[in-house]
């Protein structure tokens, strides 16, 4: 296997940020979240995972997508291009390589696709780096993912004593390591990576999804429910959370420009209708389709979890409304009938 | 327009006609307008399918469309702040329209069928979008019959199609019903539902659309098992509130299917596997 030393790190980075835009996990004032890499940037490729996940790079928080004037009788709407840079997600880990596959099925998989998602996926390259120390929420195991490797990465990267392993994994991931071994950046190692440590956290989803099915009426949501105060941090920080909003910034009464930005299913206001009906009034409604969505919907739909085990929402729900426990819960709960 | 957003931004189209139908709905005509004054429909919709209006500064909000040839057809009721702004326009102005979105109704699956419309109030407009369909297409269609009500005699909607151009039509059936009757209405005065069950609509290959507000779609549906029809021959429209409408901002969905996307059109027998949600 090819190997990047660690004394190499910084020229390798330095090398590919001359094409393109290098996300790598920085300290950003305390907080571990992706930054464009430049020698000014603080690593932190340990935080397992990085506090805030890369979900912004392909789904910005906001965006702009067109202008409108609207003078008399006349109105024109006006096309946003994004200038979107060839991108590099280095030091990503199975978790949120699977959120991103996630994200595919929603904005890709089906017709019509999503023109700005799509634009930015396929100028991005995902450089997953292998987790083998688990933070204290992580679970990713349990959500059938290897954290040491993702199949569906560009490069793979794996922990080695002194430095990373490299494996190319796609034709895009091969051009990268081709550029780093012809700067010599590169060595050959017969070093085996690190293994992964086991998950700190352990569920079993296994046919929760069906057995959801049934629990639509079932008290259990009431209590979950009770305490959540609608802060809406856990699909805010959700990788596969994908939710958004169509908003008019007006620059004065004639014009302005749409944008688009995260919304969540947490907040009241999220499904209230003109005439004032709300299909989902109250915070059982709220909690329960959040996790419905990750665990039976998002599965009858795409074929996968919406959770990836990364543990943020467990870390962050400031009343620990956990999805670790609504997994083990629902598989305890008796079904009458 | 670039490449950016296309199943996001609007076109700009001109509101050519605006039709008062009741003191609180208003059909607007909607068409892009070349130099010459020619008028072209922004895009063709099907039964049943939806468009996004955009008011720009104010929001957007989707609607049932009506595909009237050169124009599309939309009929609004004033219900808050952009249906309101909406009812101020005149004729001439400018607004913004993106779509179609939504399935439609089966129209080719529900040939050599009797069908029986039921609306209710503003509901008429999805209806009527089916209706159309099926007299251009006469001979494709068995028995028509249309059961509507509104609030009162000032609230029907689409007068002249409900008593000039549809009881002309060949085999088609038009009950007119409202819940309060004035000291003009010499029709039937009595809810939707009721009305249906004394009418005894003919059941045998016939499919039932029925759009309106959700409680009487409630106890209609309870009339239509009584007489016999099966879920799988009854069709209805759902509303949900809708920002993107291509299955992406996650807003509309009931349980894993997205109004915007998958429906608004259900069968019953599908629209029983979802939640109760909407
Ligand atoms: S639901 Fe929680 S644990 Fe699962 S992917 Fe989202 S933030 Fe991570
Ligand atoms: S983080 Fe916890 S309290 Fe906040 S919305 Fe989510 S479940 Fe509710
Ligand atoms: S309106 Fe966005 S998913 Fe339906």
């Amino acid at each position: 296997m090819k190997a990047l030393a660690k004394k190499n790190l910084a020229d390798a980075l330095a090398l590919l940020a001359g094409q393109a835009t290098v996300w790598v996990p920085a300290k950003v004032a305390g907080v571990t979240r992706f930054a464009p890499w430049s020698p000014a940037v603080t690593l932190d490729l340990e935080a397992t995972p990085p506090a805030v996940s890369p979900k912004e790079i392909l789904l910005p928080e906001t965006e702009s997508l067109y202008r409108y004037s609207a003078y008399g009788m006349d109105v024109t709407f006006e096309a946003v291009e994004q200038e979107v840079p060839p991108t590099i997600i280095w030091g990503i880990h199975s978790c949120d390589v699977q959120a991103i596959l996630c994200q595919d099925d929603v904005f890709l998989s089906r017709e019509p696709q999503d023109a700005a998602y799509a634009k930015r996926r396929a100028a991005t390259t995902l450089v997953a780096l292998a987790c083998t120390t688990p933070g204290p929420d992580c679970f990713c195991t349990s959500m059938g993912l290897e954290p040491a490797e993702h199949a569906s990465t560009d490069v793979q990267l794996h922990i080695l004593t002194d430095g990373y392993g490299v494996e190319a994994r796609t034709a895009r991931g091969e051009e990268i390591v081709a550029r780093l071994a012809e700067k010599g950046l590169l060595v050959e190692t017969i070093e085996p990576p690190a293994k992964a440590q086991a998950c700190t956290r352990a569920v079993n989803p296994e046919g929760i999804d069906k057995k959801l099915v049934e629990m639509f009426e079932h008290p259990y949501w009431d209590e979950l429910a009770a305490t959540c105060l609608n802060c809406g941090a856990c699909t805010f920080l959700c990788p596969t959370c994908h939710c958004f909003d169509l908003t008019d910034h007006r620059r004065n009464a004639h014009e302005g420009t749409k944008i688009r930005c995260w919304d969540a299913c947490m907040f009241t206001e999220y499904t209230v209708m003109a005439g004032g009906h709300n299909p989902r009034p109250g915070k059982k409604e709220r909690v329960r389709q959040r996790f419905m969505h990750k665990l039976r919907y998002f599965p009858e739909r795409y074929g996968k979890w919406q959770c990836t085990g990364c543990g943020r929402c467990v870390a962050r729900c400031p009343v620990h409304i956990e999805i670790t426990d609504v997994i083990k819960e629902v598989g305890e709960v008796t079904l009458d009938g | 327009m670039g490449e950016g957003q296309r199943e996001l931004i609007p076109q700009s189209v001109t509101v050519t006609k605006i039709i008062d139908e009741t003191p609180d709905v208003k059909t607007f005509y909607l068409a892009l307008r070349d130099q010459g004054g020619r008028c072209s429909a922004p895009f063709h919709t099907l039964p049943g399918q939806l468009a996004m209006l955009s008011l720009p500064g104010v929001g957007e909000a989707m609607f049932s469309a009506t595909d009237g040839g050169d124009h599309l057809q939309l009929s609004i009721k004033k219900v808050g702040r952009l249906t309101d702004e909406l009812h101020e326009m005149a004729e001439g102005q400018q607004v913004g329209l993106r779509g179609p979105y939504g399935n439609g109704f089966p129209m080719t699956e529900m040939q050599g069928k009797n069908v029986l419309f039921i609306g209710g109030g503003i509901g008429l407009a999805p209806v009527r979008s089916v209706v159309r369909y099926c007299v251009d297409h006469r001979a494709d269609y068995g028995k028509l019959h249309l059961v509507y009500g509104a609030r009162t005699p000032a609230d029907l909607i689409f007068l002249d199609d409900l008593t000039k151009h549809w009881p002309a039509v060949e085999d088609f059936t038009v009950s007119m019903t409202v819940d309060n009757g004035d000291d003009e209405w010499q029709g039937h005065v009595g809810f939707v539902p009721a009305y249906v069950e004394e009418l005894r609509p003919e059941v045998a290959n016939t499919v039932c659309v029925l759009c309106g507000p959700p409680i009487m779609i409630k106890f209609t549906l309870n009339v239509l098992r009584k007489l016999g029809f099966q879920p799988e021959n009854i069709y209805t429209t759902l509303e949900m509130r809708m920002k993107c409408g291509i299955g992406k901002c996650g807003r509309c969905n009931i349980g894993h299917s997205y109004v915007c996307l998958d429906g608004p059109v259900y069968r019953l027998d599908q629209l029983h596997e979802l939640p109760n949600e909407y």
